[in-house]
């Protein structure tokens, strides 16, 4: 039993934190906003050149061959760093995706094209009524000749404007069916949507009798069920790694503005009210470590509780994420409720990811599932 | 990173767990010489005393070790050894600060319970400001002279022995007067009264001593160290008991689910209340936040690391759980769970209680109160969580004026 990172691990998040306090600073987070594509390609190069976009994939497909503890890691970094792009979106949503699902020769195009910087993915796994159970998916497929046509409407579609290719389930006769969908095929008509973290981007994604071929289909025709619950744990996991970063930086923040910062003749850290609120931040900072770091565990090693755990993550670490960015902006505060001030890039990427891949009530009722039906 | 326990941890399991099926108490255990039998067949087993160094009768056992021991014990719901304090606390001490002839005195017999301890510490007006402790001992040459009143002392009633702090120069910086002392509480100058606590219950007592004896041979480390001594046996407890205080509120949690699948509302099970699912998930999950920060802790301890202000964290967070976890078992059992007497079998907690007694939901709840002042209150902790882990400046502080302390 060994709850601790290896040599290899902690160099792998000193290397990506060195790399985005470098490449990442939060005056290329405010340049992205106003980009017309939202992120930068000469970082995105840059992290195929560290192995970052290949990072879970096997080593075949010109991937590290690494777990999602690993993956936790830069994603923790990710959200310390508010980083804008398609990185999540490409990596966990679309790269795992296939890499559970896909053919040998979906595999060999998309993870290598993927890994090598030349490719970005994503999925859509929300329709109009925001439920996250794979069961509730409405768009259409019909067989047509050896292809496929499909129909349907999905929201909050993350990057998909910059995507080369779209995880879409859709219900075909067979049952719930994964596609790969080119968002620049015809038929398809994204439109921007735009929430509060301006670094994130999201899209709504008409499918309008979009034609596919054959070798669209992920997996076979009706078994997508149990590949989407295995990816939205993931997803869940890891953007939860993403939110612990976040609320990390805001913790940081927070304490060395405490230090400085003087009222009433002496630092505000110094004032009960603040340490006490700074000590509570640090608990829920430090619990969300061990619920993400557990599940990426739990996960990679096919443990019992990998389904549980990942559940437990998301819903500890949503609200815990909440609580921390928001008090963030208390510790400081008139100057942290400021455009000027960095605070809000991390308390708003927090909150962007709160409520995607199920938020905190839907986890728990999938929790007291597990428990009821075990005790 | 490697969460699954090693196949030398699941064998030695293995054989705790068939131990305890052979050997645990037929009958109930009601009287202290019962619970004292029950903690020498534990003792020779090898399952007390077990991170003590071997020289001193202990087991010079992995932290790991300890930790099973305890989760099993738990886990079969098995009585509670005495002597917790002596074992915990005091023991420790002597093995770090005692001299040789203390060790050879009181070590033994503290892992046999043959000699009970309590600790000494709080006093009325010294409870988080332990420093501010006004119990003297004067040097009569020969020995010491205690006056003073100590309260909230566990097990006071049964200790034959205790741990005290006493001010031995009053001239100094408050830290720095207080020294360290073993008390013989079977002495005319020594006064234990019950304190009837919130719980109806009496674990605690208060100890007035007037002109109590203190020998010379049993002064504790130096002159004006008691203060230094007492912040190193705080950190005695070592993350031990970490697994077995999960599978404790498991087990709670799984009578408390058994018990809203029999109870309805609108005519409907409770388990179905949508509410009610979600904040039994809510605890749940912070349950088993609490076991993965626990198997970190034992990560450090394998490792011959000491958390050290970060067990603040952990006790912070597991007692305010504790009250959560509590507040929710009694909203969702109604007047059931305010029952002391009276309550038909499914609505009853089947654990002990600190003092051994047949537990209730009701007294769990209000024992819940004491959690998060007993050892450091919450508030507390975060003045140490703030001050050592996150490097926050300390508040200006009326007894610190002129740079004494």
């Amino acid at each position: 039993m060994n709850f601790s990172f290896s040599d290899d691990q902690v160099l792998l998040k000193n290397s990506v934190r060195a790399a985005l306090d470098e490449q990442c600073k939060p005056e290329h987070v405010r340049a992205m906003f106003d980009d017309a594509k939202g992120y930068g390609e000469p970082l995105w190069g840059e992290m195929a050149k560290l192995g970052w976009l290949g990072l879970p994939f096997p080593e075949e497909q010109g991937g590290a061959g690494l777990g999602l503890v690993e993956l936790a890691l830069v994603m923790e970094e990710m959200g310390r760093a508010a980083y804008p792009g398609p990185y999540f979106a490409t990596v966990v949503l679309g790269g795992l995706g296939i890499m559970l699902g896909g053919s040998a020769a979906q595999k060999d195009t998309w993870l290598s094209a993927i890994a090598a910087g030349k490719a970005r993915a994503t999925a859509a796994l929300l329709e109009e009524q925001l439920d996250w159970d794979p069961a509730s998916v409405t768009a259409t497929a019909s067989r047509s000749g050896s292809g496929w046509t499909l129909s349907g409407l999905k929201r909050f579609v993350p990057w998909a404007h910059a995507a080369d290719v779209v995880l879409v389930p859709a219900r075909s006769p067979e049952g719930l069916s994964l596609f790969l969908v080119d968002p620049k095929a015809s038929g398809v008509t994204l439109a921007p949507m735009v929430g509060i973290d301006l670094a994130t981007r999201w899209s709504e994604m008409r499918l309008d009798k979009v034609a596919v071929g054959a070798d669209a289909l992920l997996g076979g025709p009706g078994t997508a069920g149990p590949l989407l619950e295995s990816l939205l744990r993931r997803a869940a996991v890891m953007s939860s790694a993403e939110m612990l970063g976040a609320a990390r930086r805001c913790l940081d923040m927070s304490v060395e503005y405490a230090k400085v910062r003087e009222q009433f003749g002496q630092p505000i850290g110094s004032f009960q009210a603040i340490r006490h609120r700074c000590a509570e931040m640090l608990l829920e900072v430090d619990n969300s470590h061990a619920a993400v770091y557990y599940a990426a565990w739990a996960l990679t090693a096919g443990a019992e509780d990998a389904a549980v755990a990942s559940s437990i993550c998301k819903a500890y670490v949503s609200e815990a994420a909440r609580k921390v960015c928001g008090d963030a902006i208390q510790v400081h505060g008139g100057i942290g409720f400021t455009w000027e001030y960095d605070l809000h890039l991390y308390m708003k990427r927090a909150k962007a990811l709160e409520p995607l891949y199920g938020d905190a009530e839907y986890h728990r009722e999938l929790i007291v599932r597990h428990v009821v039906a075990a005790k | 990173m490697d969460l699954n326990y090693t196949p030398e941890d699941i064998a030695y399991r293995k054989q705790v767990r068939t131990w305890l099926e052979q050997n645990m108490p037929k009958t109930e255990i009601r009287t202290l010489e019962d619970r004292r039998a029950w903690h020498r067949k534990l003792y020779e087993a090898g399952y007390l005393g077990m991170g003590w160094p071997k020289e001193y009768g202990g087991g010079g056992a992995r932290p790991m070790e300890q930790a099973i021991v305890a989760d099993e014990l738990a886990r079969a719901n098995a009585p509670a050894p005495t002597n917790s304090l002596g074992i915990g606390i005091v023991g420790p001490t002597i093995v770090v600060h005692g001299t040789d002839a203390q060790k050879k005195r009181y070590l033994k017999k503290i892992l046999t319970a043959e000699e009970l301890w309590c600790q000494l510490y709080s006093e009325p007006n010294a409870g988080s400001d332990l420093a501010a402790l006004k119990t003297s001992a004067v040097d009569q040459g020969d020995h010491f002279i205690v006056n003073g009143q100590k309260i909230w002392t566990s097990g006071g009633k049964i200790a034959g022995w205790g741990l005290l702090l006493a001010r031995t120069d009053a001239k100094v910086a408050k830290h720095k007067g207080i020294t360290c002392f073993l008390v013989n509480m079977r002495q005319p100058g020594v006064d234990v009264r019950p304190l009837k606590q919130i719980t109806g219950s009496s674990e605690f007592c208060e100890v007035f001593m007037t002109n109590a004896r203190v020998e010379k041979g049993d002064q504790i480390g130096k002159l004006g160290e008691g203060w230094a001594i007492a912040q190193t046996t705080l950190g005695y407890e070592r993350g031990g008991r970490a697994l077995a205080r999960i599978t404790n509120y498991a087990s709670h949690f799984s009578r408390l689910v058994g018990a809203a699948r029999r109870m309805r509302r609108h005519g409907k099970p409770l388990i179905e209340d949508p509410v009610v699912r979600q904040k039994l998930g809510r605890i749940w999950s912070e349950i088993e936040v609490e076991r993965y920060q626990a198997l970190r802790t034992l990560t450090l301890l394998e490792r011959g690391e000491h958390p050290g202000a970060a067990g603040s964290l952990t006790k912070l967070s597991y007692s305010e759980l504790e009250k959560r976890f509590m507040e929710l078992a009694l909203e969702i059992l109604g007047p059931y769970g305010q029952l002391t007497e009276g309550a038909p079998e499914e609505f009853q907690l089947e654990v002990e209680t600190a003092v051994a007694e047949q537990g209730s939901w009701a007294y769990a709840y209000l024992w819940s109160r004491a959690g998060t002042i007993y050892a450091g209150s919450s508030e507390i902790q975060k003045n140490v969580i703030g001050e050592r882990i996150l490097g926050l400046p300390k508040e200006t502080r009326a007894d610190r004026v002129g740079g004494k302390a």
